[in-house]
């Protein structure tokens, strides 16, 4: 008897609970754990800029899947590009105006950030990891910016979730407005059926309009939760197409056509709401003229 | 009722006897080998092939090997490889992209061009293919390449090649007979790319060779290596296999009349570590590794491996 283990009275039980809740939310243990030999992480030498804990991964997926989401876990980064991979890339950044996506930034970009030519070898997939960071980073910073208030400002409580998403569209896309000349050509390369990397665009499209959702305050969790953000990346993909063609300066046109494809939306789902009350109600009546009728339904 | 008896006492004898040899087990077939392990040696061993070799004969025998196939080297290997190491070669010149084109080059950078280390290169394969790439591709007539290879006969044969290029004479394509795993006439940091093709299989020590690389090569340089791997699929393994064991030093006798040579081949390619192993052998010299840090060639005949030296501080 005296072996067992004695229950806690309540108020006991009651303060164990409470200490085991987190005050501050643990974001580590919900990571997917990394395949790499932890040999990278532990050699000093493979670590020359300190900026962020970084876990080198197997696959290189820009994208961080978890199982499960809680608005107390912190954000995962934007993407996973180790240390190294990461100055590169963002020191390429600038040339992406003049040169467009292409080897030839990277690799002014590699020489800025105080590598050699060669050192382009550390992004196994060249250009298109180029144009993958970007898309990654300018998430982040979309991430940021409405983290720190910049977008919505005062008015932020006030708007509702479409307004809000239409901000976050208008803003992700003015992000463009200096690579919109070189954009064009990353399309086809955003298509191609690589390996591996075909499905990271189609990824980076749903991770940016659910950022965007998420962001703007969107709760759903019923079915819509996909048919929004098929929706939004429908209208962002087709605004990127009219922003490569936009002349004017501060991307009007583009945002015209961003109202009115939100408008088509709303047109749109107005019609599949009343031909789903439709089917609804002359489903109802046959059943009911059916029973009427002695059916057994 | 006597063959019963006799059965019994058969069956009785076989499951009970037990006999205890008065020396320890020793049947004809390895008694060379018991006699060659009891030797005191306190000499490291390493392989060759599938048989033990105390490390200093190791270099000179795969000296050997390589002298007797220097000359049949070409034909021998599109005759093995049905001509895929050509295409192998190609992809792993062509993703490294050798040369700076004229549009990227800083105007007053003090050396032009990049500095090529080809290690174990001695007939030229790789070497005349960067130079190729670069001249060609890229139109940088600065980027030059230096052979290295322990062997005088692939050297000479490589030499004899190049004289058909047109980098035959040129500061841009040198030659050296040298030991990958201890260089000391090239200087720290001073090699943009590293490249080492079917060869580090062959070394002695091929952690003091990576080591070596590390130390040659400047920081944000190079270090790429296609090497014979293990084939992931085991269909296509099992039929790999067959096709080594067998074909091959059979090709061996019939071209170049050397049977043993080219079973060492074949032994030393089953000896290499696998994918894994061998990125965690460049990870361990301290180089990074992109991404997953090999690409598999025809299904793992072959892999690509690189890691590159990072950069200290900026």
């Amino acid at each position: 008897m005296a072996s067992l283990p004695r229950l806690p009275g309540p108020r006991q039980a009651l303060s164990s609970i409470q200490s085991i809740r987190p005050t501050r939310p643990f974001h580590t243990i919900h990571q997917r754990a990394s395949a790499s030999p932890s040999s990278l992480r532990n050699s000093p030498r493979n670590q020359p800029f300190k900026t962020t804990p970084t876990t080198p991964t197997r696959t290189l997926s820009p994208i961080q899947i978890r199982t499960y989401h809680s608005p107390l876990h912190p954000r995962l980064p934007p993407h996973e590009y180790t240390n190294s991979q990461t100055a590169i890339l963002t020191a390429s950044l600038p040339h992406i105006p003049t040169h467009g996506f292409t080897a030839a930034a990277l690799t002014r970009g590699a020489r800025d950030a105080g590598f050699l030519d060669v050192s382009v070898q550390l992004l196994p997939r060249g250009e298109f990891d180029l144009i993958l960071f970007w898309l990654a980073s300018r998430r982040g910073l979309l991430r940021g910016r409405v983290e720190d208030g910049s977008v919505f400002g005062a008015a932020g409580e006030g708007l509702s979730v479409e307004e809000k998403v239409k901000i976050l569209v208008l803003e992700r896309l003015k992000m463009n407005i200096d690579v919109r000349g070189v954009w064009q050509d990353v399309r086809p390369s955003l298509k191609c059926p690589y390996s591996e990397t075909s499905l990271s665009p189609l990824l980076e499209l749903h991770a940016l309009s659910n950022d965007i959702l998420t962001l703007a305050g969107d709760s759903a969790v019923d079915a819509t939760w996909y048919a929004r953000r098929m929706a939004l990346g429908a209208i962002y993909a087709s605004a990127e197409v009219v922003m490569t063609r936009d002349p004017s300066p501060g991307l009007e046109e583009t945002e015209a056509f961003v109202r009115r494809r939100f408008e088509d939306k709303e047109v749109l789902r107005g019609k599949v709401e009343g031909v789903g009350s439709w089917v609804g109600f002359w489903g109802n009546t046959v059943v009911g003229v059916g029973r009427s009728w002695g059916l057994k339904i | 009722m006597s063959t019963r008896s006799a059965w019994r006492a058969l069956h009785y004898s076989a499951k009970r006897r037990t006999f205890q040899p008065a020396t320890p087990y020793r049947c004809f077939s390895c008694t060379r080998q018991a006699f060659d392990q009891a030797k005191p040696d306190h000499e490291r061993m390493t392989h060759f092939g599938f048989t033990n070799v105390p490390e200093s004969e190791k270099e000179s025998r795969v000296g050997a090997v390589f002298s007797s196939v220097a000359s049949s080297y070409d034909n021998m290997n599109d005759l093995m490889s049905l001509g895929i190491h050509r295409l192998w070669k190609d992809h792993f010149v062509r993703s490294l992209n050798p040369g700076t084109p004229v549009a990227n080059r800083p105007a007053n950078a003090k050396d032009q061009g990049w500095n090529i280390l080809d290690i174990a290169g001695g007939t030229g394969d790789i070497a005349f293919r960067m130079l190729d790439h670069a001249t060609n591709i890229n139109h940088d007539l600065e980027t030059r390449v230096t052979i290295s290879d322990i062997n005088a006969d692939m050297l000479a044969e490589g030499r004899k090649r190049s004289t058909a290029t047109p980098y035959y004479n040129t500061p841009r394509l040198s030659f050296v007979e040298a030991n990958a795993e201890h260089m000391p006439h090239i200087p720290d940091a001073s090699i943009d790319l590293y490249t080492v093709v079917f060869g580090i299989r062959n070394f002695t020590d091929k952690q003091a060779a990576l080591n070596e690389a590390f130390r040659v090569l400047k920081p944000g340089g190079v270090f790429a290596c296609m090497e014979f791997s293990k084939v992931e699929n085991p269909v296509f393994d099992a039929v790999y296999k067959r096709w080594n064991f067998s074909a091959i030093p059979l090709i061996g006798q019939v071209v170049a009349g050397d049977r043993d040579s080219y079973q060492y081949l074949v032994e030393s390619i089953e000896r290499f570590p696998s994918q894994e192993e061998f990125r965690g052998m460049i990870q361990k010299a301290g180089f990074m590794i992109p991404g997953k840090g090999y690409e598999n060639l025809t299904g793992g005949i072959a892999a690509i491996h690189k890691g590159i030296k990072p950069v200290t501080q900026v």
